[in-house]
């Protein structure tokens, strides 16, 4: 059956889709679909799903498709089933602090949405203005922030899923503490897209903080010993700070102008309690080095460049460079080694390499630029230093080309067989994100 | 000798093969010995295993398992006991692997703040042996002091503080399973976050022993907040106490604990072990506690006692040291047991509903109590509308313990009706299987079942929990109520 086949069959199936054939596929991050799909109701998403699944077409899902560079070997599937249009606030019940709302909606608007609420989703991955909800939890994207909050594995406390074939499943419920059956919402946090669509999240919500900042400590470029020390006494100090996340020095020069490592550590609480915070660290930083204070407005300007800092498949790539965003995870201080050797990939490897890592959580995001054979080079020696400190390294954010040179998730768990049996009894034909996860999932 | 002669004595090849697993002095079989494995923290049901057995490591529980599994035995795992949903009841005769014996502590990494334990580890044990140096464990199920943390992942459970801190499940970094077929896995390496793949931690926490065998933990410590105040209110409406809760939270605070009891709760914890001097004539108490940084602690209370007084509080008071603080906890966190203190029997249930909804649904809670003629006590937590009816009732008395199923089961009724959940923290075990079909249909039970079949394919391990099977329910229900009437 050939594609203008399929946009007939899909067009007389949905009722209220925007349906287009896809004439410029995006070979440069690939991800994309022969045609396309912009789901605004339910019945829609199910009827296609059901649909695709019976004639075993296979379905990309996208978002806003700001991960599309995140995963997957395709330069299409047959379908794109685009949530974008999917969006908007389905009940928000201001004193219970959880709110429902469709998976394409995208995270800034919520945010300001409860900002009226004096509320917040408390998640801070990169690019919340193109981001979607949706795909925040199926990526478990995160930001540093993730030291004080959690991640989306702590707050999403329902799901509704489309499943392949159509089926709609409801996971969780929409109240804070449930263990009614399998946690189920956890299968989906972080599955990319390959075990079912992902329509509606409920969420528990954070109170905004009456009041924040964020403070700088710079170090010397090679004390990794004084940033340690430094750190081990934060954390073992009673302040309670909300990210402790380590900028490598190009990073900084970027950001706040100076080429240092620099901790950033935010502050959110009552003023006093900030302010009192603030003071003790002071006292702690005064003997190592010195401290730079961004109260509320200054602090959120800050973290909104700092959101925006790293590439992703929203922009336009540049010319002659390639861009990559690797994820590493090791445990929490190994992050000032993961720091460190990307030093001296630069210099090895003639990239350029802006990184952050969490002290207190141990997620490190490394955006590597160089050449092609540069980049994939720095990209490989990354995922040894993570490996050898027992850690990972995932590329979130390559062009296909290269995403289908080198392996993106790394080696497989010796569980594997039980992720792989999970994905089989749940999307069985492989409809769904062929191949985005790892080891083919 | 005498024992090791004694568990030797069996005709049971089973037995004898088991014995040469973990040790003859480390299976169960007689009758007498078995009694007290019948059931749980669910005394209601009770059935008798094959056997108990007490492996010392993860080996001899993959060994134990693989034995089962080769030989068509059903199995369970147990840690304490304490569970309140009959998880580890053995329903079919299962072989009881207890996790007592592996109770080791096995490695605290202060620094990336994380601690190993075998499953057998009480809970409380953590928070004692690292709070010397200013770190705990946060989860605080009310039997910390003798359930074990393997239990816990369990059923992934809470507490009063985790209303702040979150759950079980957000607590857990890492945990090596043994698979129902004998296999060891080791899932999120060495703590660290976000190990690509599905999150099978998430998901085997809170699966009531029916994925796997979790043999060793990794857990997220906490550092001890700078500060903690406790704040204890009465109300002369219960009205008045479940709006201030909506208002304490809608202020922007979260406290680490919000509790609430009702008068016939007040009325219990006052007649049992650890009494306060409550005023008996109150119709609710809420017990408030918010910790952090001292500087901004007091203002925080003082947002709270305005609340309360807004709220027409008949009096509110700050605990004035750790002695007074310590003495409220120990009213509130015994508070279940209290419950023999006024009634022959009692039944704990699990709801839980959106905050916001609690004075209706206490409402409908008493209505059930008017219709069964059971008195119904109310302990809960209201921060995260987790309520614990208590159902009242003497199962001397012919019909009655029936009639206290029923309750439970129309309290749970009216929590889902309420947009809530059947269960908090307690889990659904045998108890609460029917009762899914109050928040689940038929199709998401079913996505949830295929999941246990991808893990638990032959079904051996912890059979007929969790959820309804339309053609056993009906029977497992006259089995229920015969057991209860005997």
């Amino acid at each position: 059956m050939g594609t203008s086949d399929v946009l007939q069959q899909v067009s007389s199936l949905v009722k209220d889709s925007a349906v287009e054939e896809n004439t410029s596929l995006d070979y440069w991050y690939g991800n994309d679909g022969k045609m396309k799909v912009f789901p605004r109701s339910e019945d829609d998403i199910r009827a296609l799903l059901q649909r695709a699944n019976d004639n075993r077409h296979t379905v990309a899902i996208a978002g806003n498709g700001s991960k599309r560079g995140f995963g997957g070997k395709e330069a299409a599937a047959d379908i794109l089933l685009s949530l974008s249009s999917y969006k908007g606030i389905i009940e928000h019940t201001v004193g219970d602090m959880t709110i429902i709302v469709k998976a394409g909606t995208l995270l800034r608007e919520l945010q300001d949405y409860l900002r009226e609420y004096r509320q917040q989703i408390p998640l801070d991955p990169a690019h919340p203005e193109s981001a979607t909800i949706g795909g925040v939890i199926a990526a478990n994207d995160s930001g540093p922030k993730r030291l004080g909050y959690g991640s989306a594995r702590d707050h999403v406390i329902g799901l509704k899923v489309a499943y392949a074939n159509g089926d709609l499943i409801r996971t969780g419920g929409k109240v804070v503490k449930n263990v009614a059956g399998y946690d189920m919402n956890k299968l989906f946090v972080g599955s990319m897209g390959t075990l079912g669509v992902i329509t509606e999240a409920a969420l528990k919500l954070r109170p905004l903080p009456k009041y924040e900042s964020v403070l700088f400590v710079p170090f010397e470029e090679a004390n990794q010993h004084a940033i340690r020390e430094f750190a081990v006494e934060i954390l073992d100090s009673m302040v309670e700070p909300v990210s402790l996340e380590l900028f490598n020095p190009r990073l900084s020069e970027k950001l706040l102008g100076h080429r240092r490592y620099t901790l950033a550590i935010a502050l959110e609480d009552v003023e006093t309690s900030v302010h009192y915070q603030e003071e003790k660290i002071g006292e702690m930083a005064e003997r190592v080095s010195s401290l730079t204070v961004f109260s509320e407005d200054d602090a959120k300007q800050f973290w909104k460049r700092f959101y925006s800092a790293f590439p992703n498949s929203g922009a336009v790539p540049k010319e002659h460079a390639t861009d990559a965003v690797v994820k590493v995870g090791v445990k929490n201080l190994d992050v000032l080694s993961v720091l460190n050797e990307c030093a001296m990939l630069e210099d090895a490897h003639n990239v350029s390499i802006c990184a952050h890592g969490g002290l207190g959580h141990g997620l490190c995001q490394i955006h590597v630029a160089g050449a092609q054979e540069d980049v994939l080079a720095a990209i490989s020696s990354i995922r040894k230093t993570a490996v050898h400190l027992q850690g990972y390294a995932v590329v979130k954010h390559l062009p296909l080309a290269l995403r289908q040179m080198i392996d993106i998730w790394g080696e497989k768990p010796s569980y594997f067989f039980l992720l792989e049996g999970i994905k089989k009894k749940m999307d069985p034909f492989s409809t769904l994100n062929p191949k985005r996860f790892i080891g083919g999932l | 000798m005498f024992r090791r002669k004694k568990a030797l004595k069996t005709e049971d090849t089973h037995i004898k093969q088991l014995a040469d697993i973990v040790g003859p002095k480390e299976v169960l079989f007689h009758k007498e010995d078995l009694i007290s494995y019948e059931s749980d923290g669910f005394t209601i049901h009770s059935h008798m295993p094959k056997a108990v057995v007490f492996p010392k490591n993860t080996e001899e529980v993959a060994a134990v398992v693989k034995y089962c599994a080769d030989h068509d035995l059903p199995f369970l795992a147990r840690g304490a006991g304490t569970g309140l949903s009959g998880g580890a009841i053995p329903l079919n005769g299962e072989v009881i692997i207890s996790l007592v014996k592996m109770k080791r502590l096995l490695h605290v990494d202060l620094e990336n703040r994380q601690a190993v334990v075998e499953p057998g580890y009480v809970n409380l044990k953590l928070t004692h042996s690292i709070s010397d140096k200013g770190y705990y464990y946060a989860p605080d199920p009310s039997s910390q002091y003798c359930c074990t943390i393997g239990g816990n992942v369990a059923e992934n459970a809470g507490g009063a503080h985790c209303l702040k801190y979150g759950v079980t499940t957000n607590h857990i970094l890492g945990l090596e399973v043994v698979t129902p077929a004998g296999d060891i896995i080791e899932i999120g390496r060495e703590g660290i976050a976000d190990v690509p793949g599905y999150d099978l931690l998430g998901l085997i926490t809170g699966s009531e022993g029916t994925l796997g065998i979790v043999t060793k933990i990794t857990v997220r410590i906490l550092k001890n907040p700078e500060e903690k105040q406790t704040v204890l209110a009465y109300f002369d409406r219960v009205e008045d106490g479940s709006r201030a809760v909506s208002d304490i939270v809608s202020r922007g605070i979260v406290p680490a604990a919000l509790e609430m009891m009702d008068k016939i709760a007040i009325e219990g914890v006052e007649a049992a072990a650890f009494p306060v001097g409550h005023p008996k004539d109150i119709e609710a108490l809420l017990l408030i506690e918010v910790d952090g940084i001292s500087a901004g602690i007091e203002e925080q209370i003082d947002d709270i006692l305005d609340v309360c007084k807004k709220r027409n509080v008949r009096s509110v008071k700050v605990a004035q040291d750790e002695k007074e603080r310590a003495k409220w906890w120990a009213n509130r966190k015994t508070g279940f047991g209290a419950m023999g203190a006024i009634s022959p029997d009692y039944l704990v249930q699990d709801g839980v509903i959106p905050r916001s909804t609690l004075p209706q649904v206490l409402q409908k809670i008493n209505e059930v109590s008017q219709e069964t003629g059971l008195r119904i006590a109310n302990i809960f937590h209201a921060g995260d509308g987790n309520l614990h009816p208590l159902i009242l009732f003497d199962a001397r008395v012919p019909g009655e313990t029936e009639k206290a199923l029923e309750a439970g089961s129309k309290c749970l009724q009216a929590c889902a009706d309420a947009g809530g959940s059947i269960t908090g923290e307690h889990g659904v075990g045998i108890e609460k299987r029917e009762e899914m079909r109050f928040v689940f249909t038929d199709q998401e039970i079913q996505a949830q079942t295929d999941v246990r079949e991808v893990f638990n394919p032959h079904y051996l391990l912890n059979a007929g929990k969790l959820f309804p099977s339309s053609g056993r329910c009906a029977e497992i229900k006259a089995e229920q109520k015969k057991a209860a009437s005997e």
